[in-house]
């Protein structure tokens, strides 16, 4: 019934880190994997992540951090998500984000954590294993 | 499925909204989805609304198309209109992956359902993402938007099929360094309605418009407005949009009686179906004598046509 479909995915980075490096290069690398990015831009607020994240009819959310600001952040993206009743679209986060917090972000929600230096293939295959069927 | 998002969009969902955006962009069930947000009277969805004032801006990559329209919603949303932008960027023809990057040029409004953003993914060749924008525009307006404004994927050829979609086509130059002349040669002029010379805070802006209007004085399109815009001060945005909102609705000009009579069309289906689903007894009575040969075809098409036209108004 419905064909394959290329994966929607935001990109955006909240809080206030002005590097937007290695977003850009996620994004490509993304791209060429033939996936539609969106990139939403530097110095997001959670409600403009999210109200990007439904206009866009996205289906992953990747969040890059690198201020710190992670566990405050990120559950309020989770929770504004669930609000607007978009718990369905797979949340990723990238950064520099300590060990002992990566536990606590996976508990409420978070499908994966990137640190620095990922290879770009095992963020690609991550997002197509775990998305739904349907998709290419 | 396809119903239960239907009718959330006809309830104003937003979310219903984006995902049928996405079918429509990747034409699946296109048909039924046109004719399932058609109907009239259910609620803030409303067919004799009247249609929306569709806008494109074009120009080559860089020439500020993100950022002039991000700016345009200020003006559209002080008047209390609502505005929908389709942002498209190439896809690339290898992956068939595309990178959208419009909507970082434009501010995020996270408390305002005046405004709507979507990024598109434009398919090689203009004539897939021409043939899929008729639609997807259908939606937005049966959605209730009262602007549409659409990023091209940059000035070329297919600006001329963009232009017979919408009602203003606005083209962008900007203060060139070198060939000056090349969108001359592209015949880009004669297709727009509006001709902004973009980044007008750049030397060079006058020299420009003087090029535009002497060419234009050649021709035959020298009532095209020029206007010398700069999005990074804001000079001329207001002046911009008071000129867009003063052109003629082409749309409306060209195809008024052909959209009408499909707008007319797919609100009778859309009754049928919803008295068939009903079980209505007049309904059902009038088939029955159809099917039995007690009426001919002809005087069940009026019986039906008249039913349907009473449904309407109640
Ligand atoms: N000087 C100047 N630069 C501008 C103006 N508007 C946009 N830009 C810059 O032009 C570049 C391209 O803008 P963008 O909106 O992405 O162009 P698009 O590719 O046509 O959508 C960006 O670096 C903008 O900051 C303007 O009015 N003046
Ligand atoms: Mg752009």
């Amino acid at each position: 019934m419905t064909e394959l479909h290329p994966l929607r995915v935001v990109l955006a980075k909240v809080g206030l880190d002005g590097h937007d490096r290695g977003i850009k290069i996620v994004a490509r690398a993304l791209r060429d994997a033939g996936m539609q990015v969106i990139y939403a831009g530097l110095w997001l607020t959670p409600e403009a992540v999210v109200r990007t994240v439904a206009e866009e009819d996205a289906d992953w959310l990747g969040l890059s951090l690198l201020s710190g600001a992670h566990m405050t952040l990120v559950p309020r993206v989770l929770q504004l998500l669930r609000e607007a009743g978009l718990e369905h679209v797979g949340v990723i986060v990238g950064g520099i984000i300590p060990e002992n917090d990566i536990p606590k972000l996976l508990e409420m929600g978070v499908a994966r954590v990137f640190g620095p230096g990922t290879p770009l293939p095992e963020i690609v295959s991550f997002l197509r294993e775990h998305s739904g069927a349907g998709h290419a | 499925m396809l119903e239960t998002l239907l009718e959330r969009f006809r309830r104003h969902d937003r979310l219903a909204l984006a995902r049928l955006l996405s079918l429509v962009a990747r034409g699946e069930q296109v048909e039924e989805i046109l004719a399932g947000v058609g109907e009239p009277g259910s609620g803030a969805v409303s067919v004799p609304r009247g249609l929306a004032r569709v806008v494109a801006v074009t120009g080559s990559g860089g020439v500020g198309k993100s950022t002039l329209i991000g700016k345009l919603i200020e003006p559209i949303r002080a008047q209390k209109q609502s505005v929908a932008v389709l942002a498209c960027d190439p896809q690339s023809p290898l992956s068939g992956g595309a990178l959208l990057g419009d909507r970082f040029r434009m501010p995020a409004r996270p408390d305002d359902d005046g405004v709507f953003i979507r990024s598109l993914a434009a398919a090689g060749g203009y004539g897939a993402l021409a043939e899929h924008l008729v639609d997807l525009i259908r939606l937005l307006e049966a959605f209730g938007f009262d602007v549409i404004l659409i990023e091209t994927v940059g000035a070329g050829q297919g600006d001329t099929v963009v232009r017979e979609l919408v009602d203003v086509l606005v083209l962008l130059l900007q203060p060139e360094t070198g060939d000056d002349l090349q969108w001359e040669k592209a015949g880009l002029l004669e297709v727009a309605d509006v001709i902004v010379i973009h980044k007008a805070d750049l030397p060079g802006a006058e020299r420009v418009e003087a090029q535009v209007r002497a060419i234009l004085a050649l021709g035959t399109g020298s009532d095209v407005p020029v206007l010398r815009v700069s999005s990074r001060t804001g000079d001329g945005i207001p002046e911009l949009w008071q000129t867009i909102a003063a052109r003629p609705l082409r749309r409306r000009r060209q195809q008024s009686g052909r959209d009408l009579l499909r707008l007319a069309q797919q609100t009778l289906a859309a009754r049928f179906a919803a008295a068939e689903a009903a079980g209505q007894s007049d309904l059902r009575q009038l088939l029955a004598a159809w099917q039995q040969g007690e009426i001919s075809s002809a005087q069940a098409v009026s019986a039906l046509v008249r039913f349907l036209a009473n449904e309407l108004e109640t």
